[in-house]
C-alpha cells in the first residue's frame, strides 16, 4: 500500500535486438513470406499497364482478337496473383503464430520467475495489464497489423516503381502529396498512442464498475448505494466520452489531411500527363497507366499510414512484455546442500520500502518437529516474518537458514522440498482439478498419488461426485469450488509437495465458520509429522502449540510455551484471559 | 456533437430485441439521419470519380483540349475535397451514433442492476451482465455506426448501376446481378472459417485466463514451488493455440486470395465487354477507363452490405441479452398503501425465532447450527426473496413499509459485503452525511492503521472490489462503512471473523460505545465480542432457547459453552 513502483519497460535497442534475434530464428519462413508477397504485388501491377495498352490500342484502332489477347493476359496475371497471394498469406500467418507463441511463452516464463516482492510493490495491476492487454495487443499486431503493413509497404514500393517505369515525370505529381502526408502523420502519431490507451482504459473502467456493481448488488441494496453506483457509472461514461472526443478530434484533423495528400497527386498526374501529351512527349496509354498507378498507390499508402498507430501500440506492448525479463533476480543459488532440517533466523531485518524496516532484528530457532504459534496485533510483522521463514523474501540483513544453508541460496525446486507457505489466499488455477494438484507434485506423480493426497485431507468424497472427477475444470469460469473445498485443494497440494516444514499464514481465517471444523481435521492430517509455524489470530492453536511467539513492532516480544507465557503475565496472558474466561 | 452521457437514458422498450433496436434508433434519429446524409454524399463522390476521370481523358487529354482538361481536373479536385469533408463528417456522426448506443446501454444496465439489488444475483449470472459491458455495447454501437454507411452504399450502388445502364444494358445488368452474385460465392467459405476462428478464439481466451492466473496465483505457486509445472502446461496450451491459428490461416489465406480473385474476375469481365464495345466504337477510351474504375469501386458498397448483415445479426443477439436483463422485475414490491415507519426507539421483533431486540441495545446472536445466522440476518434486513411479515419494528411489519424506508432504518452488513472502488472517504461515507463519523467509525473498527499506511489517507483510490486490501483490512473497512451509515438498526454478520485476536478485542471494546443508544444485532461465535454485548441470544434450530449475558450462558448452557469455546475440537 506504500508508494508504487512499476515493473521495468524495455528500451529501443533491447527491442531491436529481440526483433533481430526473432527474425534470425526463422530465416526460411521470413524470406519465403517476403518473396511471395513481392511476386504477388508484381503480378497485381500488370492490370493498369495492360489497361493502358488497351486504351491506346482502342484509340489507334484495333481488332477484337487483339483485345481478347490482352484480356486473356489480364486474366492470366489475375490467376497468378491469386495463387501467390494465397501462399504468401499462409506463410506469413504461420510465421506470425510461431513468433507469437515464442513471445508469450518467453513472457510467461519470465513472469513466473519474478520476485514476489517486486510484483507486490508494483501492484498486481501492472502485471495483470501485461498478461492480458499487452499480450492481446501484441497478438493483434503480430497476427494482423504487421503482415498487412509489410504487404502494404511492398505493394506501395512496387507500385511507385511501376509508375516511374512509365516515365520519370510521375515523380513530380507524387511529391505534391508528401508534405501534407508527413506533417499530418507526425502530428497524429505524436498524440494517437496516449489517446487510444486512455480510450481503452476508459472502457476497462466502465466494465470494472459495472462488474463490481453487479457482483455487489446485494450490498448496493442493503446500504442503499443505488444512486452512488449510478453516478459512478455515469462518471466512467463521462471520462470515456472525453477520451473518445479527444481521439475523434485527432482524426478530424488527420483524415482530411491524408485524403488531400492522396488526391493531389492523382489530379496533378492527369494534368501533367495531359500537358506532356499535347507536347507529344508521352502517349495516351502512358497518361492512363500513370494516372491509374498513382490512384493505385492510395490504397497501400493509406494502409501503411493507418496501421502505423496500431504498430506503435504493439511495440509499446512488446516493450512492456520484454521489460519483465529485466527484473533482477532476488535469489542466488550457491549449490550448497543443507545438512539438516532445523530452521534458524538470526538478526533478521527487512523492509518493503527503503528506510522503513518492518522487522527489527528477529532471532528465532525452530526445532525439528516443533509446533510454533505466532500471534500479535495486525501490522506487527507476523506475516512478513512468516514469508521470510518460507524463503519468499530475502532478509535485508541477517539470514534465514535451513540446515545451515540460506533459503535464498536454494534453487526454487529444492526450496519447496524443505519449506512451504500456505496463506489465506487459496487460489484455484484455471484448469482441471488434476492440473491444480499436479502443480505441487514431484515429477512422475500418478493419479494414485493425487487421490491419496485428496484422501489425506478428507476431500475425496466431494471430488468423486464431481461431474468429471479429477478432470473437472475449476477456477475462474469453470466449476466453482466452495472456499472450504479450495482450501482443501491447497492443503492437498502440500501433501504432494511434502516439505518437512510448513508456514501457515492464517490459513483458515477466511473460511466460513460452518466449515472450519471439517477443515481443521484436514489440516491436522497435513501437519502430521512436520515442523509447523502457524501464524494465528484464533488462540486455540496457540494453546496447543509447543511454543508461542508474540510478535510486536517487528520483534519477538515474548517466546515460550502457553503455560509459561500465561504465568509470565505479559500481553499474551492478558489477551488469553479476556478471550477465554469472558 | 451532443453531450454524453445522457442525463436520463429513458425507459427502454424491451419487449423484443427488434423493438429494442428500433427504440434505440428512434432515440438518436437526428444523428442517424445526419450520418446517412453525409454517408450518401461521401459514397456518391467516390462513385462518380471514375466517370470524371474518363471524361477528362476523353475530352481533355485525347482531344488535346487544355481548357477542358483543366476544367475536369478542377472538377476532380472539387469532388475529392467534398469527399474528404463529407467523409470526416460521416465519421464524426458514426462515432456519435456508436457512442450514444453504447453508453445508453451501459446506463440502462447499471440503473436496472441497482434497481434490482439483491434480486439480481438470484435471477441472472454475473457473467451475463458483464458480457453486456464487454461486448454487447460495442455490437449495439456498431449497428448504429454501420447503418449510415449502409444507406450510402445502397444509394451509390444504384447510382453506378444507372450510369452503366445508360451506357449499355448488358454492362448494367452485369453489375446489378454480378456484384450480389460474388457475395454468394464467398458465402460457403465463411461458416467453416468462422467455426475455426471461434475455436481459436476460445483457445486464446483460455490461454489468456491461464496467464492471468499468474497474477493471482504467483504467491501460491512460489509457496509450493509449482512454477515449472505451470510453465510446461502453459507451453502446451500455447502450442495448441498456435496449431489452431495455423488451421485458421489455411482457410483465411484462401479467403484472402478469393478477395483478390473474385473482384479481379469481375473487373476482367467488365473491361473485356467494355473493350469490345470500344473497338466497335460504341464507347470511348475514357469510358473504358471509367468502367474499370466503377468495377473496382463497387467492391466498397459490396463489403459494406456484408458488414451490415453481420453486424445486424450480432446486434440482435446482444439486444436479446439486454432485453432479458431489463425484463427482470425486483422480487419485492412496495405495498400499495405503505405504512408509516415507526418513531425512533422502536423494538425489533422476529416472531419466527422469538428474538426480541429492545431499542438501543446491542444483542449478540449465537446459532446452532451456525448457518442459521445468515438466514436470520437476511430475514431481519428484508433481504429474503420472499420477505416475511414476521419481522416488525415497533409493531410495524417491515413488509408493510416502503423498501426505501426499511433500507434507511435497517442496515445489514454481512461477510459477503462488497467494497467498491473510488475515493476511500466517499466509499465509507455512503450517505454523504457522515462527516467526522468516518474517522470515528474507522477508530471503532480498529482500522486507523490501514488509514495511516495509505499515503493519501481518505483520498486514496480504492481499487476494484477493494482488492488492494487484505481480507482482514477489507472486513474492518466494511464494518467502518456500516458504522458510518449510523442506521437505527444495524445487523452485523461475523464482523471480525478475519481479524486477529488483538484487533478483535479492540473492536469489541469500542463497538458498544459507538452504537450507544442505537439498536445493534451481531451474529458471532467469538468470545471476545460475545463478552462485550448487552445480551446474548442462543438459537437452536431457529428458535431462541436462552438469553442472558455471555458469562450467564457459559454457566447455564453446556451446548452454548461447547459451541463458543470449541473445547471439543481444538486443533490437535
Amino acid at each position: 500500500m506504500s508508494a508504487r513502483t512499476t515493473l521495468p519497460v524495455a528500451d529501443g535497442p533491447a527491442l531491436r535486438r529481440y526483433a533481430v534475434d526473432l527474425a534470425r530464428r526463422h530465416p526460411r519462413l521470413l524470406w519465403s513470406a517476403l518473396g511471395l508477397h513481392v511476386l504477388a504485388a508484381v503480378a497485381g501491377l500488370a492490370a493498369p499497364r495492360l489497361l493502358g495498352n488497351l486504351v491506346e490500342a482502342v484509340e489507334d484502332g484495333t481488332t477484337t482478337q487483339h483485345v481478347d489477347r490482352i484480356i486473356l493476359l489480364l486474366a492470366g496475371f489475375l490467376v497468378v496473383q491469386t495463387l501467390l497471394t494465397r501462399f504468401a498469406r499462409l506463410v506469413s500467418q504461420v510465421l506470425g503464430e510461431q513468433v507469437l507463441a515464442e513471445l508469450r511463452e518467453d513472457f510467461v516464463g519470465n513472469a513466473l520467475a519474478l520476485p514476489v516482492g517486486t510484483v507486490e510493490s508494483a501492484g498486481s495491476g501492472d502485471l495483470l495489464t501485461r498478461t492480458s492487454r499487452d499480450v492481446d495487443q501484441l497478438g493483434w499486431s503480430v497476427r494482423w497489423a504487421l503482415p498487412e503493413w509489410t504487404i502494404a509497404v511492398v505493394t506501395a514500393v512496387l507500385t511507385f516503381a511501376a509508375a516511374l517505369s512509365v516515365g520519370w515525370w510521375v515523380v513530380l505529381p507524387c511529391l505534391l502529396g508528401v508534405p501534407p502526408l508527413v506533417v499530418g502523420l507526425r502530428w497524429y502519431l505524436a498524440r494517437a498512442k496516449d489517446g487510444y490507451l486512455r480510450e481503452s482504459a476508459s472502457y476497462s473502467q466502465i466494465n470494472a464498475t459495472l462488474t463490481e456493481t453487479v457482483e455487489g448488488a446485494r450490498t448496493v441494496e442493503a446500504l442503499g448505494l443505488g444512486r452512488e453506483r449510478v453516478a459512478a457509472i455515469d462518471d466512467d461514461v463521462r471520462e470515456s466520452f472525453a477520451a473518445e472526443r479527444y481521439t475523434l478530434r485527432l482524426r478530424t484533423v488527420f483524415f482530411p489531411s491524408m485524403e488531400i495528400s492522396y488526391l493531389l497527386p492523382v489530379v496533378a498526374t492527369l494534368l501533367l500527363g495531359g500537358y506532356l501529351y499535347t507536347q507529344g512527349s508521352v502517349s495516351l496509354g502512358d497518361v492512363t497507366t500513370a494516372t491509374l498507378y498513382v490512384q493505385m498507390l492510395i490504397d497501400p499508402v493509406d494502409r501503411i499510414v493507418s496501421i502505423l498507430d496500431e504498430l506503435q501500440m504493439g511495440a509499446a506492448s512488446l516493450a512492456r512484455l520484454l521489460g519483465v525479463a529485466q527484473v533482477p533476480d532476488d535469489r542466488e543459488v550457491s549449490g550448497r546442500e543443507p545438512t539438516g532440517e532445523d530452521l534458524v533466523a538470526s538478526d533478521v531485518r527487512f523492509s518493503y520500502v527503503e528506510g522503513r524496516d518492518v522487522l527489527h532484528g528477529v532471532d528465532l530457532e525452530v526445532g525439528v518437529g516443533e509446533r510454533l504459534a505466532m500471534v500479535g496485533p495486525s501490522g506487527a510483522g507476523k506475516s512478513t516474518l512468516g514469508r521470510l521463514l518460507a524463503g519468499i523474501h530475502p532478509p535485508r540483513t541477517g539470514a534465514v537458514t535451513v540446515g545451515g544453508v540460506g533459503l535464498v541460496e536454494l534453487p526454487l525446486g529444492d526450496l519447496r522440498g524443505h519449506v512451504a507457505l500456505v496463506t489465506q489466499e487459496h487460489h484455484v488455477f484455471v484448469g482441471t482439478l488434476r492440473e491444480n494438484l499436479a502443480l505441487a507434485a514431484p515429477p512422475g506423480a500418478t493419479d494414485d498419488d493425487v487421490r491419496g493426497a485428496l484422501d489425506a485431507v478428507d476431500a475425496l468424497d466431494w471430488v468423486d461426485v464431481l461431474p468429471d472427477g479429477l478432470d473437472t475444470v475449476v477456477g475462474s469460469g469453470g466449476h466453482t469450488l466452495t472456499d472450504a473445498q479450495a482450501q482443501q485443494v491447497a492443503l492437498a497440494r502440500l501433501v504432494l509437495a511434502d516439505p518437512h516444514t510448513l508456514v501457515l499464514d492464517e490459513a483458515t481465517s477466511l473460511i466460513d465458520p460452518r466449515a472450519a471444523r471439517h477443515l481443521e481435521r484436514s489440516l491436522a492430517a497435513v501437519l502430521e509429522g512436520r515442523t509447523v509455524i502457524a501464524i494465528a489470530h484464533r488462540l486455540f492453536s496457540a494453546h496447543d502449540a509447543d511454543r508461542v511467539a508474540v510478535v510486536e513492532d517487528g520483534k519477538v516480544a515474548e517466546l515460550g510455551s502457553h503455560d509459561e507465557l500465561v504465568a509470565a503475565g505479559g500481553s499474551y496472558a492478558a489477551l488469553w484471559r479476556s478471550w477465554h474466561t469472558g | 456533437m451532443i453531450a454524453l452521457p445522457l442525463a436520463h437514458p429513458g425507459t427502454a422498450d424491451h419487449r423484443t430485441p427488434l423493438r429494442f433496436l428500433w427504440w434505440m434508433a428512434r432515440g438518436q434519429w437526428r444523428t442517424l439521419a445526419g450520418g446517412m446524409a453525409f454517408g450518401i454524399v461521401w459514397m456518391s463522390c467516390q462513385a462518380v470519380l471514375p466517370a470524371v476521370l474518363g471524361r477528362a481523358i476523353d475530352r481533355g487529354v485525347a482531344a488535346r483540349d487544355t481548357s477542358a482538361l483543366v476544367a475536369f481536373a478542377g472538377l476532380m479536385l472539387a469532388i475529392g475535397l467534398l469527399q474528404a469533408f463529407t467523409g470526416i463528417m460521416r465519421h464524426r456522426f458514426a462515432v456519435t451514433n456508436w457512442l450514444v448506443a453504447a453508453y445508453r446501454t451501459v446506463q440502462l444496465t447499471g440503473r436496472h442492476a441497482t434497481h434490482l439489488g439483491g434480486t439480481l444475483p438470484r435471477k441472472v449470472s454475473t457473467g451475463e451482465v458483464v458480457a453486456i459491458g464487454n461486448s454487447d455495447i460495442s455490437h449495439l454501437g456498431q449497428v448504429m455506426d454501420v447503418s449510415a454507411r449502409f444507406s450510402g452504399a445502397i444509394v451509390s450502388f444504384v447510382l453506378v448501376a444507372v450510369i452503366l445502364l445508360q451506357t449499355s444494358t448488358t454492362l448494367g445488368l452485369l453489375v446489378l446481378l454480378g456484384v450480389p452474385g460474388l457475395m454468394l460465392l464467398i458465402g460457403p467459405l465463411l461458416s467453416p472459417l468462422q467455426r475455426r476462428s471461434a475455436a481459436q478464439r476460445q483457445l486464446l481466451g483460455d490461454l489468456s485466463n491461464t496467464a492471468t492466473d499468474i497474477v493471482g496465483g504467483l504467491r501460491v505457486l512460489r509457496g509450493i514451488g509449482g512454477e515449472q509445472v505451470f510453465l510446461d502446461r502453459y507451453k502446451r496450451e500455447s502450442q495448441a493455440t498456435r496449431r489452431a491459428g495455423v488451421e485458421v490461416a489455411r482457410l483465411q489465406s484462401v479467403l484472402d486470395a478469393l478477395q483478390v480473385f473474385l473482384p479481379g474476375l469481375f473487373v476482367v469481365a467488365v473491361v473485356w465487354l467494355g473493350a469490345r464495345y470500344a473497338v466497335e466504337g460504341r464507347i470511348s477510351a475514357g469510358d473504358l477507363v471509367a468502367f474499370y474504375g466503377y468495377s473496382a469501386f463497387l467492391m466498397i458498397p459490396l463489403r459494406t452490405a456484408t458488414e451490415f448483415a453481420n453486424k445486424f445479426i450480432r446486434a440482435k443477439v446482444s439486444a436479446t441479452r439486454v432485453c432479458r436483463l431489463l425484463a427482470i422485475e425486483p422480487d419485492t414490491h412496495d405495498p400499495a398503501e405503505p405504512a408509516d415507519p415507526p418513531a425512533t426507539g422502536a423494538d425489533l421483533l422476529d416472531a419466527r425465532s422469538g428474538l426480541r431486540v429492545p431499542a438501543g441495545r446491542m444483542v449478540a446472536v449465537v446459532t446452532e447450527p451456525s448457518e442459521d445466522a445468515v438466514r436470520l440476518a437476511d430475514r431481519l434486513g428484508m433481504c429474503d426473496p420472499e420477505p416475511t411479515a414476521e419481522v416488525s419494528l415497533g409493531g410495524v411489519p417491515l413488509t408493510a413499509m416502503r423498501r426505501a424506508d426499511v433500507r434507511r432504518l435497517v442496515v445489514v452488513s454481512d461477510t459477503g459485503a462488497a467494497l467498491f472502488s473510488g475515493r476511500l472517504g466517499d466509499r465509507l461515507d455512503t450517505t454523504g452525511e457522515g462527516g467526522d463519523r468516518v474517522v470515528e467509525a474507522l477508530r471503532t473498527a480498529s482500522a486507523e492503521d490501514i488509514l495511516q499506511a495509505l499515503p493519501d489517507g481518505l483520498d486514496t483510490q480504492v481499487t476494484e472490489r477493494g482488492r488492494s486490501f487484505s481480507g482482514g483490512q477489507r472486513q474492518r473497512l466494511v464494518l467502518a462503512r456500516a458504522l458510518t451509515a449510523d442506521p437505527e438498526v444495524l445487523v452485523l454478520v461475523e464482523p471480525t471473523s478475519a481479524v486477529d485476536a488483538h484487533t478483535e478485542a479492540r473492536v469489541a471494546a469500542r463497538l458498544r460505545q459507538a452504537r450507544a443508544g442505537r439498536t445493534t444485532v451481531v451474529t458471532t461465535s467469538s468470545p471476545l465480542l460475545l463478552d462485550a454485548v448487552d445480551e446474548v441470544a442462543f438459537l437452536r434450530d431457529g428458535v431462541v432457547v436462552a438469553t442472558g449475558t455471555h458469562a450467564d450462558l457459559l454457566r447455564s448452557e453446556p451446548a452454548y459453552r461447547a459451541l463458543v469455546t470449541r473445547e471439543a475440537v481444538a486443533t490437535s
